[in-house]
Protein backbone atom coordinates (compact mmCIF):
# COMPACT_ATOMS: atom_id res chain seq x y z
CA UNK A 1 0.00 0.00 0.00
CA UNK A 2 1.29 3.73 -0.83
CA UNK A 3 1.74 5.93 1.59
CA UNK A 4 -0.54 8.17 0.60
CA UNK A 5 -3.33 5.46 0.96
CA UNK A 6 -2.38 4.63 4.43
CA UNK A 7 -2.76 8.45 5.40
CA UNK A 8 -6.19 8.16 3.60
CA UNK A 9 -6.88 4.77 5.18
CA UNK A 10 -6.10 6.01 8.47
CA UNK A 11 -7.64 9.63 8.74
CA UNK A 12 -10.77 8.91 6.44
CA UNK A 13 -12.99 8.10 9.10
CA UNK A 14 -11.95 10.26 11.67
CA UNK A 15 -12.21 13.54 9.42
CA UNK A 16 -15.66 12.82 8.18
CA UNK A 17 -16.99 12.68 11.32
CA UNK A 18 -15.36 15.93 12.68
CA UNK A 19 -16.76 17.40 9.60
CA UNK A 20 -20.27 15.61 9.60
CA UNK A 21 -19.91 17.28 13.35
CA UNK A 22 -19.06 20.68 12.32
CA UNK A 23 -22.02 20.88 9.77
CA UNK A 24 -24.42 19.17 11.52
CA UNK A 25 -23.88 21.51 14.65
CA UNK A 26 -23.38 24.53 12.48
CA UNK A 27 -25.17 27.52 14.12
CA UNK A 28 -26.57 25.49 17.07
CA UNK A 29 -28.34 27.75 19.40
CA UNK A 30 -29.28 24.53 21.93
CA UNK A 31 -27.21 25.38 24.92
CA UNK A 32 -26.07 21.87 25.84
CA UNK A 33 -25.03 21.54 21.94
CA UNK A 34 -22.79 24.18 21.25
CA UNK A 35 -21.27 23.77 17.48
CA UNK A 36 -18.20 22.37 16.95
CA UNK A 37 -17.05 25.68 16.14
CA UNK A 38 -18.04 26.89 19.54
CA UNK A 39 -16.50 24.28 21.18
CA UNK A 40 -12.76 24.76 19.40
CA UNK A 41 -12.91 27.85 20.24
CA UNK A 42 -13.20 27.22 23.95
CA UNK A 43 -10.77 24.52 23.70
CA UNK A 44 -8.10 26.71 22.78
CA UNK A 45 -9.26 29.22 25.51
CA UNK A 46 -9.33 26.72 28.22
CA UNK A 47 -6.38 24.49 27.65
CA UNK A 48 -3.57 26.32 25.72
CA UNK A 49 -3.02 28.12 28.34
CA UNK A 50 -1.82 27.79 32.09
CA UNK A 51 -4.55 24.77 32.53
CA UNK A 52 -2.48 22.79 30.80
CA UNK A 53 0.42 23.26 33.07
CA UNK A 54 -1.85 23.26 36.47
CA UNK A 55 -4.63 20.65 35.67
CA UNK A 56 -3.38 18.69 32.69
CA UNK A 57 0.41 17.99 33.43
CA UNK A 58 -0.49 16.95 37.03
CA UNK A 59 -3.33 14.62 35.77
CA UNK A 60 -0.68 12.97 33.23
CA UNK A 61 1.98 12.92 35.90
CA UNK A 62 0.08 10.47 38.49
CA UNK A 63 -1.18 8.33 35.35
CA UNK A 64 2.10 7.60 34.28
CA UNK A 65 3.26 6.91 38.14
CA UNK A 66 0.25 4.57 38.24
CA UNK A 67 0.58 2.95 35.30
CA UNK A 68 4.16 2.34 35.71
CA UNK A 69 3.77 0.98 39.02
CA UNK A 70 1.07 -1.19 38.03
CA UNK A 71 3.56 -2.30 34.83
CA UNK A 72 6.41 -3.24 37.68
CA UNK A 73 4.05 -5.38 40.16
CA UNK A 74 2.11 -7.05 37.46
CA UNK A 75 5.05 -7.68 35.81
CA UNK A 76 7.24 -9.14 38.84
CA UNK A 77 4.35 -11.19 40.85
CA UNK A 78 3.29 -12.56 37.07
CA UNK A 79 6.71 -13.91 36.92
CA UNK A 80 6.77 -15.24 40.15
CA UNK A 81 3.39 -16.40 39.72
CA UNK A 82 3.76 -17.90 36.52
CA UNK A 83 6.92 -20.03 37.05
CA UNK A 84 5.46 -22.03 40.04
CA UNK A 85 2.62 -24.23 39.10
CA UNK A 86 1.98 -24.55 43.16
CA UNK A 87 1.96 -21.00 43.15
CA UNK A 88 -0.61 -20.77 39.92
CA UNK A 89 -2.89 -22.86 41.98
CA UNK A 90 -2.76 -21.34 45.04
CA UNK A 91 -3.11 -17.19 43.92
CA UNK A 92 -5.40 -18.22 40.74
CA UNK A 93 -8.90 -18.06 42.33
CA UNK A 94 -7.51 -14.82 44.93
CA UNK A 95 -6.72 -13.01 41.70
CA UNK A 96 -9.99 -13.68 39.69
CA UNK A 97 -11.91 -12.19 43.06
CA UNK A 98 -9.40 -9.17 43.13
CA UNK A 99 -10.05 -8.87 39.34
CA UNK A 100 -13.84 -9.16 39.59
CA UNK A 101 -14.09 -5.62 41.83
CA UNK A 102 -14.55 -2.88 39.97
CA UNK A 103 -11.97 -0.31 40.57
CA UNK A 104 -14.16 2.93 40.90
CA UNK A 105 -15.87 1.04 43.93
CA UNK A 106 -12.20 1.36 45.80
CA UNK A 107 -11.77 4.62 45.93
CA UNK A 108 -13.82 5.80 49.16
CA UNK A 109 -12.19 2.71 50.74
CA UNK A 110 -8.66 3.70 49.61
CA UNK A 111 -9.42 6.92 50.47
CA UNK A 112 -9.96 6.30 53.91
CA UNK A 113 -7.07 4.75 54.38
CA UNK A 114 -4.67 6.99 52.48
CA UNK A 115 -6.31 10.41 52.13
CA UNK A 116 -7.07 12.65 49.29
CA UNK A 117 -4.21 13.16 47.90
CA UNK A 118 -1.78 12.18 44.93
CA UNK A 119 -1.41 8.67 46.77
CA UNK A 120 -4.81 7.93 46.41
CA UNK A 121 -5.62 8.45 43.06
CA UNK A 122 -2.28 6.66 41.73
CA UNK A 123 -3.60 3.87 44.04
CA UNK A 124 -7.09 3.67 42.28
CA UNK A 125 -5.19 3.68 38.48
CA UNK A 126 -2.67 0.61 40.23
CA UNK A 127 -5.87 -0.84 41.77
CA UNK A 128 -7.28 -1.04 38.08
CA UNK A 129 -4.29 -1.16 35.56
CA UNK A 130 -2.56 -4.34 37.29
CA UNK A 131 -4.98 -6.96 36.77
CA UNK A 132 -4.47 -7.41 33.01
CA UNK A 133 -0.71 -6.86 33.00
CA UNK A 134 -0.31 -9.38 36.27
CA UNK A 135 -2.86 -11.83 34.77
CA UNK A 136 -1.42 -11.74 30.69
CA UNK A 137 2.06 -12.24 32.51
CA UNK A 138 0.89 -15.31 34.00
CA UNK A 139 -0.64 -16.36 30.48
CA UNK A 140 2.27 -15.51 29.24
CA UNK A 141 5.32 -17.38 31.25
CA UNK A 142 3.00 -20.53 31.54
CA UNK A 143 3.09 -21.07 27.68
CA UNK A 144 6.98 -20.82 27.70
CA UNK A 145 8.41 -23.59 25.29
CA UNK A 146 9.95 -26.27 27.48
CA UNK A 147 12.42 -26.62 24.65
CA UNK A 148 13.67 -23.32 24.86
CA UNK A 149 14.02 -23.45 29.09
CA UNK A 150 16.12 -26.51 28.11
CA UNK A 151 18.54 -25.25 26.13
CA UNK A 152 18.67 -22.77 28.78
CA UNK A 153 19.91 -25.27 30.84
CA UNK A 154 22.28 -27.03 29.14
CA UNK A 155 24.01 -23.62 27.52
CA UNK A 156 23.24 -22.07 31.20
CA UNK A 157 21.58 -19.38 29.95
CA UNK A 158 20.40 -17.48 32.62
CA UNK A 159 17.18 -17.94 32.05
CA UNK A 160 14.87 -15.02 34.17
CA UNK A 161 16.29 -12.25 31.58
CA UNK A 162 17.23 -14.18 28.17
CA UNK A 163 14.10 -16.81 28.22
CA UNK A 164 11.29 -15.57 31.10
CA UNK A 165 10.81 -12.07 29.99
CA UNK A 166 11.09 -12.19 26.27
CA UNK A 167 9.21 -14.90 25.26
CA UNK A 168 6.38 -13.67 27.48
CA UNK A 169 6.46 -10.02 26.77
CA UNK A 170 3.68 -10.59 23.81
CA UNK A 171 1.23 -11.30 26.23
CA UNK A 172 3.04 -8.65 28.56
CA UNK A 173 2.37 -5.99 25.74
CA UNK A 174 -1.09 -7.35 25.65
CA UNK A 175 -1.98 -6.83 29.09
CA UNK A 176 -0.49 -3.75 29.20
CA UNK A 177 -1.99 -2.37 26.14
CA UNK A 178 -5.52 -2.72 28.31
CA UNK A 179 -4.11 -1.54 31.10
CA UNK A 180 -3.99 1.20 29.09
CA UNK A 181 -7.44 2.13 28.44
CA UNK A 182 -8.36 1.34 32.16
CA UNK A 183 -5.75 3.23 33.55
CA UNK A 184 -6.88 6.34 31.49
CA UNK A 185 -10.42 5.85 32.98
CA UNK A 186 -9.68 5.74 36.42
CA UNK A 187 -7.54 9.05 36.14
CA UNK A 188 -10.48 10.55 35.11
CA UNK A 189 -12.78 8.63 38.12
CA UNK A 190 -10.16 9.29 40.85
CA UNK A 191 -10.53 13.07 40.22
CA UNK A 192 -14.26 13.00 40.37
CA UNK A 193 -14.67 12.16 44.09
CA UNK A 194 -12.83 14.51 46.54
CA UNK A 195 -10.73 16.19 44.43
CA UNK A 196 -9.55 19.60 44.25
CA UNK A 197 -7.64 19.90 41.00
CA UNK A 198 -6.92 17.62 37.83
CA UNK A 199 -8.59 17.19 34.14
CA UNK A 200 -11.44 14.78 35.08
CA UNK A 201 -11.73 17.40 38.76
CA UNK A 202 -11.88 20.48 35.39
CA UNK A 203 -14.50 18.83 33.16
CA UNK A 204 -16.65 18.27 36.32
CA UNK A 205 -16.51 21.50 37.97
CA UNK A 206 -17.20 22.71 34.08
CA UNK A 207 -20.42 21.12 33.61
CA UNK A 208 -21.68 21.95 37.25
CA UNK A 209 -20.80 25.86 36.14
CA UNK A 210 -22.54 25.01 32.77
CA UNK A 211 -19.76 26.09 31.04
CA UNK A 212 -21.12 23.34 28.43
CA UNK A 213 -18.41 24.39 25.41
CA UNK A 214 -15.38 23.82 27.70
CA UNK A 215 -17.07 20.91 29.35
CA UNK A 216 -16.75 19.61 25.94
CA UNK A 217 -13.56 20.51 25.04
CA UNK A 218 -12.32 18.75 27.92
CA UNK A 219 -13.79 15.27 27.01
CA UNK A 220 -12.52 16.27 23.37
CA UNK A 221 -9.01 16.59 25.03
CA UNK A 222 -9.56 13.37 26.80
CA UNK A 223 -10.22 11.30 23.71
CA UNK A 224 -7.11 12.69 21.77
CA UNK A 225 -4.98 11.92 25.20
CA UNK A 226 -5.91 8.66 24.29
CA UNK A 227 -4.89 8.64 20.94
CA UNK A 228 -1.49 10.14 21.49
CA UNK A 229 -1.06 7.35 24.21
CA UNK A 230 -2.33 4.65 21.87
CA UNK A 231 -0.14 5.84 19.21
CA UNK A 232 3.07 6.26 21.25
CA UNK A 233 2.48 2.29 22.99
CA UNK A 234 1.92 1.21 19.34
CA UNK A 235 5.39 2.86 18.30
CA UNK A 236 6.89 0.89 21.62
CA UNK A 237 5.22 -2.58 20.48
CA UNK A 238 6.51 -2.13 16.97
CA UNK A 239 9.86 -1.96 18.49
CA UNK A 240 9.98 -4.65 20.88
CA UNK A 241 8.16 -7.18 19.07
CA UNK A 242 8.86 -6.65 15.72
CA UNK A 243 10.47 -10.70 15.97
CA UNK A 244 7.31 -11.84 17.04
CA UNK A 245 4.71 -10.64 14.14
CA UNK A 246 7.60 -11.72 11.75
CA UNK A 247 7.53 -15.11 13.44
CA UNK A 248 3.91 -15.38 13.41
CA UNK A 249 3.37 -14.03 9.69
CA UNK A 250 5.95 -16.68 8.58
CA UNK A 251 4.12 -19.39 10.43
CA UNK A 252 0.63 -18.44 8.59
CA UNK A 253 2.73 -18.95 5.08
CA UNK B 1 34.53 -38.76 27.33
CA UNK B 2 30.73 -40.00 28.21
CA UNK B 3 30.26 -42.87 30.15
CA UNK B 4 26.96 -44.55 31.31
CA UNK B 5 26.73 -47.13 33.97
CA UNK B 6 23.66 -49.02 34.70
CA UNK B 7 21.66 -46.17 33.58
CA UNK B 8 17.69 -47.24 34.43
CA UNK B 9 14.81 -44.67 33.93
CA UNK B 10 11.12 -45.40 35.16
CA UNK B 11 8.41 -43.02 34.62
CA UNK B 12 5.34 -42.52 36.70
CA UNK B 13 2.82 -41.28 33.95
CA UNK B 14 -0.54 -40.97 35.70
CA UNK B 15 -0.52 -43.82 37.88
CA UNK B 16 1.06 -46.31 35.15
CA UNK B 17 4.51 -47.31 35.22
CA UNK B 18 6.81 -46.68 32.78
CA UNK B 19 9.77 -48.22 32.35
CA UNK B 20 11.82 -46.05 29.16
CA UNK B 21 15.74 -47.61 30.36
CA UNK B 22 15.92 -50.94 32.00
CA UNK B 23 19.95 -51.14 32.29
CA UNK B 24 22.33 -48.94 29.52
CA UNK B 25 25.52 -49.37 29.87
CA UNK B 26 28.19 -48.22 27.48
CA UNK B 27 30.65 -45.64 26.81
CA UNK B 28 32.20 -43.16 24.34
CA UNK B 29 35.63 -42.94 24.51
CA UNK B 30 37.42 -39.10 24.23
CA UNK B 31 37.13 -38.34 20.53
CA UNK B 32 34.92 -41.03 19.00
CA UNK B 33 31.51 -40.45 17.50
CA UNK B 34 29.19 -43.11 18.01
CA UNK B 35 25.83 -43.38 16.60
CA UNK B 36 22.97 -44.36 19.34
CA UNK B 37 19.95 -46.52 17.40
CA UNK B 38 16.67 -48.39 18.28
CA UNK B 39 13.47 -49.13 17.15
CA UNK B 40 11.12 -46.33 17.30
CA UNK B 41 9.88 -45.50 21.31
CA UNK B 42 12.59 -47.34 22.47
CA UNK B 43 13.93 -43.91 25.05
CA UNK B 44 16.16 -42.74 23.01
CA UNK B 45 15.40 -39.19 23.92
CA UNK B 46 15.18 -40.38 27.49
CA UNK B 47 18.56 -41.45 27.06
CA UNK B 48 19.32 -38.09 25.64
CA UNK B 49 17.69 -36.14 28.89
CA UNK B 50 19.37 -38.20 31.14
CA UNK B 51 22.83 -37.57 29.51
CA UNK B 52 22.58 -34.09 29.37
CA UNK B 53 21.72 -33.42 32.61
CA UNK B 54 17.98 -32.32 32.01
CA UNK B 55 16.30 -35.89 33.61
CA UNK B 56 17.28 -37.58 36.83
CA UNK B 57 17.97 -41.12 36.27
CA UNK B 58 15.76 -43.64 38.57
CA UNK B 59 19.50 -45.75 38.76
CA UNK B 60 22.41 -45.68 37.10
CA UNK B 61 24.97 -42.83 36.55
CA UNK B 62 25.53 -40.71 33.28
CA UNK B 63 29.07 -39.37 33.29
CA UNK B 64 30.15 -36.58 30.72
CA UNK B 65 33.68 -35.74 31.28
CA UNK B 66 33.74 -32.05 30.33
CA UNK B 67 31.85 -29.29 28.65
CA UNK B 68 28.19 -30.29 27.06
CA UNK B 69 26.29 -29.07 24.07
CA UNK B 70 23.12 -30.45 23.17
CA UNK B 71 21.55 -30.05 19.34
CA UNK B 72 17.99 -30.73 19.91
CA UNK B 73 15.63 -32.74 17.48
CA UNK B 74 13.40 -29.82 17.45
CA UNK B 75 15.59 -26.88 15.80
CA UNK B 76 12.48 -24.50 15.72
CA UNK B 77 11.89 -24.62 19.39
CA UNK B 78 15.73 -24.04 20.64
CA UNK B 79 16.18 -21.28 18.59
CA UNK B 80 15.23 -18.27 20.37
CA UNK B 81 12.70 -16.26 18.10
CA UNK B 82 13.65 -12.34 18.91
CA UNK B 83 17.57 -12.82 18.41
CA UNK B 84 19.10 -12.47 15.11
CA UNK B 85 20.85 -15.92 14.30
CA UNK B 86 24.59 -14.33 15.47
CA UNK B 87 23.23 -13.55 18.60
CA UNK B 88 21.60 -16.79 19.40
CA UNK B 89 25.20 -18.55 18.54
CA UNK B 90 26.83 -15.84 21.11
CA UNK B 91 23.77 -15.77 23.62
CA UNK B 92 26.18 -18.95 25.96
CA UNK B 93 29.22 -17.33 25.33
CA UNK B 94 27.76 -14.27 27.53
CA UNK B 95 30.86 -14.15 29.54
CA UNK B 96 33.38 -13.89 27.25
CA UNK B 97 34.94 -10.91 26.11
CA UNK B 98 33.44 -8.98 23.03
CA UNK B 99 36.18 -9.61 20.69
CA UNK B 100 36.59 -13.56 21.27
CA UNK B 101 33.07 -13.80 21.63
CA UNK B 102 32.41 -12.13 17.97
CA UNK B 103 35.61 -14.12 16.59
CA UNK B 104 34.19 -17.45 17.88
CA UNK B 105 30.51 -16.64 16.19
CA UNK B 106 32.00 -15.57 12.83
CA UNK B 107 33.77 -18.89 12.59
CA UNK B 108 31.29 -20.95 14.13
CA UNK B 109 28.72 -19.30 11.20
CA UNK B 110 31.35 -19.66 8.88
CA UNK B 111 31.64 -23.81 9.32
CA UNK B 112 27.88 -24.43 8.67
CA UNK B 113 28.27 -21.62 5.59
CA UNK B 114 25.71 -19.47 7.60
CA UNK B 115 28.07 -16.09 7.02
CA UNK B 116 25.35 -13.94 4.75
CA UNK B 117 22.46 -15.49 7.28
CA UNK B 118 24.08 -13.72 10.51
CA UNK B 119 21.31 -10.64 10.92
CA UNK B 120 18.14 -12.95 9.98
CA UNK B 121 15.82 -13.86 12.61
CA UNK B 122 15.74 -17.88 12.48
CA UNK B 123 12.03 -17.82 11.44
CA UNK B 124 13.20 -16.15 8.07
CA UNK B 125 15.31 -19.05 7.89
CA UNK B 126 14.04 -23.15 6.23
CA UNK B 127 14.50 -25.37 8.63
CA UNK B 128 17.98 -27.32 7.45
CA UNK B 129 19.13 -23.60 7.88
CA UNK B 130 17.36 -23.54 10.97
CA UNK B 131 19.38 -26.72 12.22
CA UNK B 132 22.98 -25.14 11.04
CA UNK B 133 22.02 -22.35 13.26
CA UNK B 134 21.63 -24.61 16.35
CA UNK B 135 24.87 -27.02 15.34
CA UNK B 136 27.04 -23.41 15.14
CA UNK B 137 25.48 -22.53 18.36
CA UNK B 138 26.68 -25.75 20.02
CA UNK B 139 30.09 -25.81 18.47
CA UNK B 140 30.91 -21.81 19.35
CA UNK B 141 30.19 -23.29 22.47
CA UNK B 142 33.64 -25.17 22.32
CA UNK B 143 32.07 -28.00 23.88
CA UNK B 144 34.43 -31.41 24.43
CA UNK B 145 31.12 -33.43 24.50
CA UNK B 146 28.48 -32.98 21.82
CA UNK B 147 24.71 -35.09 22.14
CA UNK B 148 22.33 -34.70 19.06
CA UNK B 149 19.08 -35.84 19.15
CA UNK B 150 17.57 -36.71 15.67
CA UNK B 151 18.67 -33.54 14.26
CA UNK B 152 18.17 -34.12 10.95
CA UNK B 153 14.73 -36.01 11.21
CA UNK B 154 12.46 -33.03 9.87
CA UNK B 155 14.35 -31.90 6.84
CA UNK B 156 14.03 -32.98 3.69
CA UNK B 157 16.20 -35.86 2.39
CA UNK B 158 18.73 -33.88 0.40
CA UNK B 159 19.10 -31.06 3.06
CA UNK B 160 19.53 -34.01 5.39
CA UNK B 161 22.50 -35.69 3.20
CA UNK B 162 24.45 -31.97 3.43
CA UNK B 163 23.99 -31.90 7.14
CA UNK B 164 25.45 -35.49 7.71
CA UNK B 165 28.67 -34.58 5.88
CA UNK B 166 29.11 -31.18 7.43
CA UNK B 167 28.64 -33.09 10.69
CA UNK B 168 31.66 -35.19 10.10
CA UNK B 169 33.55 -32.37 9.03
CA UNK B 170 32.70 -30.29 12.20
CA UNK B 171 33.64 -33.52 13.99
CA UNK B 172 36.55 -34.37 12.12
CA UNK B 173 37.79 -30.84 12.68
CA UNK B 174 37.41 -30.46 16.28
CA UNK B 175 38.05 -34.09 17.82
CA UNK B 176 34.95 -33.66 19.78
CA UNK B 177 33.31 -36.56 21.57
CA UNK B 178 30.14 -37.12 19.87
CA UNK B 179 26.94 -38.68 20.42
CA UNK B 180 24.50 -38.82 17.39
CA UNK B 181 20.88 -40.42 18.40
CA UNK B 182 19.20 -41.65 15.53
CA UNK B 183 15.99 -43.89 14.14
CA UNK B 184 17.51 -44.08 10.89
CA UNK B 185 19.82 -47.34 10.04
CA UNK B 186 21.92 -45.95 6.97
CA UNK B 187 22.50 -42.83 8.84
CA UNK B 188 23.65 -44.21 12.17
CA UNK B 189 25.90 -46.10 9.89
CA UNK B 190 27.42 -43.82 7.47
CA UNK B 191 27.90 -41.38 10.06
CA UNK B 192 29.75 -42.65 13.08
CA UNK B 193 32.42 -44.91 14.22
CA UNK B 194 30.44 -47.44 15.97
CA UNK B 195 27.05 -48.02 16.52
CA UNK B 196 24.76 -48.50 19.82
CA UNK B 197 21.98 -50.75 19.28
CA UNK B 198 19.10 -50.11 21.99
CA UNK B 199 16.39 -53.31 22.09
CA UNK B 200 12.68 -51.89 22.92
CA UNK B 201 11.95 -50.23 25.86
CA UNK B 202 12.69 -50.86 28.36
CA UNK B 203 15.57 -51.03 26.84
CA UNK B 204 19.59 -52.03 27.18
CA UNK B 205 21.83 -52.35 24.97
CA UNK B 206 21.38 -55.26 22.14
CA UNK B 207 24.43 -55.12 20.13
CA UNK B 208 27.89 -52.77 19.31
CA UNK B 209 29.02 -52.51 16.04
CA UNK B 210 31.93 -50.93 14.92
CA UNK B 211 31.96 -49.52 11.86
CA UNK B 212 35.18 -50.07 10.13
CA UNK B 213 34.38 -47.72 7.13
CA UNK B 214 37.87 -45.37 5.81
CA UNK B 215 37.38 -42.07 7.65
CA UNK B 216 37.19 -40.37 3.89
CA UNK B 217 33.50 -40.80 3.30
CA UNK B 218 31.45 -39.87 0.35
CA UNK B 219 27.28 -39.84 0.23
CA UNK B 220 27.95 -41.91 -3.25
CA UNK B 221 30.73 -44.37 -2.48
CA UNK B 222 30.12 -44.69 1.13
CA UNK B 223 26.39 -45.80 0.60
CA UNK B 224 27.42 -48.30 -2.27
CA UNK B 225 30.08 -49.86 -0.79
CA UNK B 226 29.93 -53.66 -0.52
CA UNK B 227 30.94 -53.20 3.50
CA UNK B 228 28.51 -50.41 4.05
CA UNK B 229 25.87 -52.94 2.90
CA UNK B 230 26.87 -55.27 5.22
CA UNK B 231 27.16 -53.05 8.48
CA UNK B 232 23.77 -51.77 7.70
CA UNK B 233 22.30 -55.84 7.17
CA UNK B 234 23.94 -56.21 10.75
CA UNK B 235 22.46 -53.32 12.10
CA UNK B 236 18.67 -53.73 10.67
CA UNK B 237 19.16 -57.40 11.83
CA UNK B 238 19.87 -56.56 15.62
CA UNK B 239 16.98 -54.06 15.54
CA UNK B 240 14.66 -56.55 14.10
CA UNK B 241 15.44 -59.07 16.55
CA UNK B 242 15.67 -55.72 19.50
CA UNK B 243 11.99 -55.94 18.32
CA UNK B 244 11.03 -59.33 18.31
CA UNK B 245 12.95 -60.07 21.63
CA UNK B 246 10.22 -57.46 23.78
CA UNK B 247 7.06 -58.69 22.25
Amino acid sequence: MTIVRRIVVLLGLPVALVAGWWFASAGSTDFFRPSLQRIMQAFAETWLGPRLVDEVLPSMIRFVLGYAAALLIGVVVGVAIGLSPKARATAEPVLEFLRAIPPPVLVPIIMLFTGIGDTTKIIVIVSGCVWPILLNTVEGVRAIDEVLAETCRVYRIKPLRHLVLRASSPQIVTGARQALAIGLILMVISELVAASGGLGFTIRQFERGFQIPEMWSGVLLLGLIGVALAGLFHLAERRTLAWYHGSRDADRK
Amino acid sequence: MLIVNKLSKVYDAHGRRVEALADITFSVAEGEFACVVGPSGCGKTTLLRCLAGLLAPTSGTATVQGKLAVVFQEYGRSLFPWLRVRDNVALPLKNLPKDERRAKVTNALEAVGLTDAAGAYPWQLSGGMQQRVAIARAIAYGPKVLLMDEPFAAVDAQTRADLEDLIRDIWQRLGVTLLFITHDIDESVYLGQRVIVLSAAPSRVAEEIVIDLPDERDQLTTRGDARFVELRGRVYAQIQKAKRGST
